[in-house]
């Protein structure tokens, strides 16, 4: 094995994106015959040097060589000629195009003229989902008409079908339930014992340590440490940088009689089915659950952004309807939600800190619709000053070019400037340094402390587990369990994966 | 959706879940092809009801041939929007192509194919152009094409600086014959050549492009190349457009082309081509094409002052983006 | 330490969209350069006066294409709006002088209507702004054409209020009334575009709609509003050109389309939405008017002027729009 040399390997890889680093030192090599797994932190850099191997993204710096020749270049090498595969965390699949058009892209079955076979294609895709052990999927089906874990199961099956040497798996587990991964780690160990390399990464650390032959550990875009094996406590305290108990504040005292401020009575939509809760002045509330199992639905709906067909919620004891954000900001709401990535919903990045902290007070700032300077500069300052923003100039600096701790800074000093009761907390932490997690956790408890309510989900399960009073745990849009402030990461994951009725 | 065994299917049941998925994926092309037939229906009505026949052939000729120029012209810009993109400078393609073919174009088989070849190939470098501009430069297509447009637009007046020339008998006959709607072979040639080009390569790039240009970079698509070659393609059929439309005037404008960039995205529009991209059929298009070119005879028929006739057009254009919006609502809430 | 970041500051405060609107300026500049040095007098207090009174006419539509073009849209039914509240200006004041102030709102009120029905389907029924500010010229091509008879009906002959031909004439401490008016337009949008709640609502429309939702602001409220100011701007050129020309004309408004959206590009108005102000749209207005004056001086034929503007637009967009690598 070790005569053929490594499959491919990054060597002082360096990438940003608009201003923030995401890979400082992105070193990592890969053998055949061998599952590597690439773990961090959220932000660690895993996709973008994922993606730099893959040649969807240049490295600003640093080599990339595959079957040792340099390629670090050459953009997508993902043609057949090379046989590297990808499965990326951000779907790729084509929605408006036939499950059997995405997983045949590129190798039609071509007739006579080298026209595809439409036919063909939907019989030769059949096949090969029964090949690799796929059911229930139609192969004429639209991919975007499919559920999210169908879709990754396409992509999966799509990859395997490209025969590939290197497959690059990014997240490929996050949306399957637990019979799936059993269905990846198959197919994925076959590929290895015929020789195959193959890269993934996971959140699940038993994944990692019961599938994975060699581990990488990257932290804050740099490479730390390469090893056969880690004890966990060891990998959390490499990935993090710092011992597990320290990177927690104290939980405060749960308020037992506290009054409640938020309560949801039987949401029920095409998502949500039938979700209920209270949330307590003081109390920070954990939403867990595998991703996509109607966690942004209910945020969304608890913030007026998206209407709940029946139900019902009520703010500081009296029932509300809530049509807009604006209704819900007006009753003392605020939400602050990282769905996919900042980019999308949360700041306007080219504009500046100023702009974006006192974008939900305007009307506070300013008299007769036209801004007061001064009064402005004094808001910011406020907010800038409690939060700890690193920004030259608040007035001027675009968002887009702080760092991403400090974006989300910004996002969460908006709604600080709202004052609300209660605040709505989606993934805020994802892709945020280490340094500024911490300072955002020790944030969240003092607002626990000065009384105002906190609905709180993370992608990260240890963090709900460490950081909340009492965890909701929801699967296919219910809450199939409610977990008490002495529940660990175990039992949360425990409770999300069990089967419905068992 | 059911979940059962691939391998226990009945032949019946599968051929039934092909239709159904047929046609909920094609219900935007579906539904031009029924208000083209409801309007035509209507054309129809009302003229017999003025005249007390029904349209004969000289009629229907008169139809088809000012219909082709539209159609030409409206898959070339549907495989611009499937891309995500849009083309106003195919008017002033279509503009260069019909004065060219008036100036230059003399009686005589050499003079037809060679200026027919010389005007197909002129309209691919425009398109090549713009492709390359949008995609390699990465400028955005509403603006490079809005600058092309100008100047294409000043280098047909620079060819024909009035309305004028004339274009031989012999080539009128050949693409716009006025004894029988026989350019409806035509039309039916650029759906087939449309069908064959979404089972080509290319064409399954087009589309994978406009559903998702990273991802489609991520599966290794040229999409700077496949990109140039749809803005090439649409510059071609733009070119195609201009000489039918000479053809059928027997002479050269150099404005001709002007109402066409309006037409061409308002055939898309009826078609359902979706502007978001990546989604739609150019048979769609084609339908909406005839569909505006009828309109103008009905509003004919029904006795509507010609000086409305634009009125009535954006009308229609509006009522029908929103009733298919409201179509697209509505089996998107029994799905 | 100090030094860096002093340097920093000075590059701080030169935001992108600052430094566009200098480049903006600084076209309109060398294109004035090249003219004096082409042909004396061009740069000349009249000849700049001249070119600027015309650019006015254009900077009037582009206010307004630059406001929806700030939230990602674009306004193509202004060519027809224009013509049509000029010509129902002139029409409804038959050139009386005492009808002049109910004429001008009324004409106002009109483009302002039909930018609110734009601006509604747009937002609310989203409607692809492409598709429906071009169906929406047709149907004010339609209404005009149809409803004039093709400005022969027997009142289209009127003439624009005696004392509103008279004002846009009049200079006023030697400028004339039309810039100033115009200089009050810029004023006006470019105080409520920097330091009014409205305007950051447009920018943060332009740059991210969800973020702008999700933060309690009226998207759709803010989008329709701005295709109904870009209406009503639409009509005031309108007004101001048949004041000025005395009576309207069909298709007076055809050429401004393109110069509309090419002054905001030139200005460096990002189509995407979200980025550049309305005094790079200015510079642009002028720039683009002064290169027609230029090309015209040289006794260049009309369609080397169509072909000089298409490949200015190029150059501006090759040098400054690129979109961000991903």
């Amino acid at each position: 094995m070790d005569a053929i040399g490594p499959a491919i390997e990054a060597i002082d890889v360096t990438r940003s994106f608009g201003g923030v680093r995401a890979l400082t030192a992105g070193n990592l090599t890969a053998h055949y015959g061998e599952v590597h797994a690439l773990v961090g932190e959220n932000g660690a850099g895993k996709s973008t040097l994922i993606k730099v191997l893959g040649g969807v993204v240049k490295p600003e710096s640093g080599v990339v060589r595959l079957d040792g020749e340099d390629v670090t270049d050459s953009i997508a090498p993902t043609g057949r000629a090379h046989r590297v595969g990808m499965v990326f965390q951000e779907l790729t699949l084509f929605p408006w195009m036939t499950v059997a058009e995405n997983l045949l892209v590129g190798s039609e079955p071509r007739g006579p003229v080298r026209l595809i076979q439409r036919r063909k294609l939907a019989s030769l895709a059949e096949e090969a989902l029964a090949r690799y052990d796929v059911h229930g999927i139609d192969p004429r089906a639209l991919a975007g008409s499919l559920s999210l874990a169908q879709r990754q199961i396409v992509e999966i099956t799509g990859a395997f079908m490209r025969d590939p040497r290197i497959l690059f798996l990014d997240e490929p587990t996050s949306a399957l339930a637990e019979h799936d991964v059993a269905w990846l780690f198959g197919l994925v160990r076959k590929l290895r014992d015929a020789g195959g390399a193959i890269l993934f990464t996971s959140h699940r650390w038993n994944e990692v340590a019961s599938l994975a032959d060699r581990i990488t550990i990257l932290r804050n875009g740099a490479h730390v440490a390469t090893r056969e094996r880690f004890d966990e406590d060891e990998a959390v305290t490499l990935m993090t940088g710092r011992t597990i108990d320290r990177m927690y504040p104290d939980k405060p005292a749960p308020a037992d009689d506290a009054e409640v401020v938020l309560e949801a009575e039987e949401l029920r939509d095409d998502v949500l089915d039938g979700v209920s809760f209270q949330l307590r002045r003081g109390e920070i509330l954990g939403v867990g659950g595998l991703a996509g199992q109607g966690q942004p639905e209910l945020f969304m709906s608890l913030f007026g952004a998206r209407r709940a067909a029946h139900g019902r919620i009520a703010v500081g004891g009296r029932r509300v309807r809530l049509r807009s954000p604006a209704d819900a900001i007006r009753k003392g709401l605020a939400i602050a939600l990282v769905p996919e990535d900042r980019k999308t919903e949360g700041l306007m990045l080219p504009m500046s800190v100023r702009d974006n902290l006192t974008f939900a007070v305007l009307e506070k700032v300013a008299r007769g619709g036209v801004i007061r300077p001064w009064r402005e500069k004094a808001t910011v300052a406020k907010a800038v000053e409690r939060l700890q923003i690193k920004t030259r100039d608040a007035a001027l600096q675009a968002v887009g070019t702080l760092s991403g701790g400090n974006q989300q800074k910004v996002l969460i000093g908006r709604w600080l400037l709202t004052q609300p009761d209660v605040l709505l907390l989606f993934d805020i932490t994802r892709g945020v340094d280490v340094g500024t997690k911490h300072d955002i956790y020790r944030l969240i408890v003092e607002l626990a402390e000065e009384g105002k309510a906190l609905l709180y989900y993370s992608s990260e399960t240890e963090e709900i587990a460490q950081l909340c009073h009492r965890v909701l745990v929801m699967r296919e849009g219910r809450i199939v369990a409610e977990l008490d402030r002495n529940a660990d990461a175990e039992a949360i994951v425990a409770a999300s994966v069990k089967a419905p009725n068992a | 959706m059911s979940v059962q065994g691939a391998t226990v299917r009945a032949p019946v049941a599968q051929k039934q879940r092909r239709l159904r998925h047929g046609f909920a994926q094609n219900v935007p092309s579906i539904l031009a092809l029924t208000i083209l037939v409801a309007l035509t229906a209507l054309y129809v009505g009302l003229f017999h009801g003025q005249l007390h026949r029904y349209p004969g052939v000289f009629e229907w000729t008169s139809i088809v041939n000012t219909a082709v120029p539209t159609v030409l012209v409206a898959v070339g810009q549907s495989i611009v929007v499937v891309t995500r993109g849009i083309d106003l400078s195919l008017g002033g393609i279509i503009d260069v192509s019909n004065s060219l073919a008036a100036v230059h174009m003399h009686p005589g088989l050499g003079s037809m194919a060679e200026w027919t070849v010389v005007v197909l190939l002129f309209g691919m470098l425009c398109g090549a152009v713009n492709g390359v501009l949008v995609a390699y430069a990465r400028l955005q297509p509403i603006l490079v094409t809005l600058a092309t447009l100008a100047i294409l637009q000043g280098l047909a007046i620079k060819i024909l600086p009035e309305p004028g020339g004339a274009i031989p008998s012999g080539y009128s006959n050949a693409l716009a014959n006025t004894g029988g709607p026989w350019s409806v072979l035509y039309v039916l040639a650029i759906a087939g050549l449309w069908l064959a080009l979404r089972r080509t390569a290319t064409g399954v790039r087009i589309f994978a492009i406009g559903n998702d240009e990273y991802g489609a970079r991520a599966h290794g698509i040229p999409v700077k190349r496949v990109k140039t070659i749809a803005y090439t393609l649409a510059g071609m059929l733009a070119a195609a457009s201009g000489l039918f439309l000479a053809a059928t005037t027997t002479a050269g404008d150099p404005a001709a082309g002007d109402v066409y960039i309006l037409t061409s995205i308002a055939a898309v529009v009826l078609g359902g081509v979706s502007f978001l991209g990546g989604r739609g059929s150019a048979l769609g298009s084609i339908a909406g094409a005839l569909t505006l070119t009828i309109l103008t005879n009905v509003l004919f028929f029904a006795g509507i002052d010609p000086l409305y006739q634009s009125f009535f057009q954006g009308l229609f254009l509006l009522v029908a983006v929103l009733l298919g919006s409201a179509l697209g609502h509505v089996l998107r809430r029994r799905a | 330490m100090s030094e860096i970041s002093a340097v920093g500051r000075v590059q701080g405060r030169l935001t992108r969209d600052r430094r566009r609107t200098l480049v903006a300026f600084g076209f309109a500049v060398i294109v004035f350069a090249v003219g004096a040095f082409l042909h004396r007098g061009f740069a000349s207090w009249g000849s700049v006066n001249a070119i600027v009174e015309v650019a006015s006419f254009v900077g009037f539509v582009a206010a307004g294409q630059t406001l929806v073009i700030l939230v990602g849209g674009i306004d193509l039914s202004v060519p027809w709006v224009l013509n049509a509240a000029g010509i129902l200006f002139a029409v409804f004041s038959l050139g009386h002088s005492g009808r002049a102030v109910p004429a001008v709102l009324l004409a106002l009120g009109l483009g302002f209507a039909i930018g609110a029905v734009n601006g509604f389907c747009v937002a609310y029924l989203a409607v692809p702004a492409v598709v429906m500010t071009l169906a929406m010229n047709g149907i004010m091509e339609g209404v005009t054409l149809g409803l004039t008879k093709g400005l022969t009906c027997t009142r289209c002959n009127s003439y624009a209020p005696r004392v509103l031909q008279d004002f846009v004439h009049k200079d006023l401490l030697g400028v004339p009334a039309d810039l100033i008016l115009w200089f009050g337009v810029v004023l006006l949008v470019t105080v409520v575009l920097s330091y009014t709640t409205f305007g950051r609502k447009v920018y943060a429309t332009g740059n991210n709609p969800t973020a702008a939702y999700l933060s309690g602001m009226n998207v759709r409220l803010v989008t329709t509003s701005l295709y109904a100011l870009s209406g009503m701007f639409a009509a005031l050129a309108g007004i101001v050109l048949v004041s000025y020309s005395g009576q309207p004309t069909l298709g007076m408004g055809d050429p401004f389309l393109f110069q509309s959206i090419a002054a905001a590009v030139i200005g460096g108005i990002s189509i995407l939405g979200g980025r550049g102000n309305y005094l790079g749209t200015v510079a642009g207005a002028v720039s683009l008017v002064a290169l027609i004056s230029l090309l015209g001086a040289e006794n260049m034929p009309d369609y080397g002027r169509s072909i000089v503007y298409g490949v200015a637009i190029l150059v501006v967009l090759v040098l400054f729009g690129r979109e961000e690598r991903v």
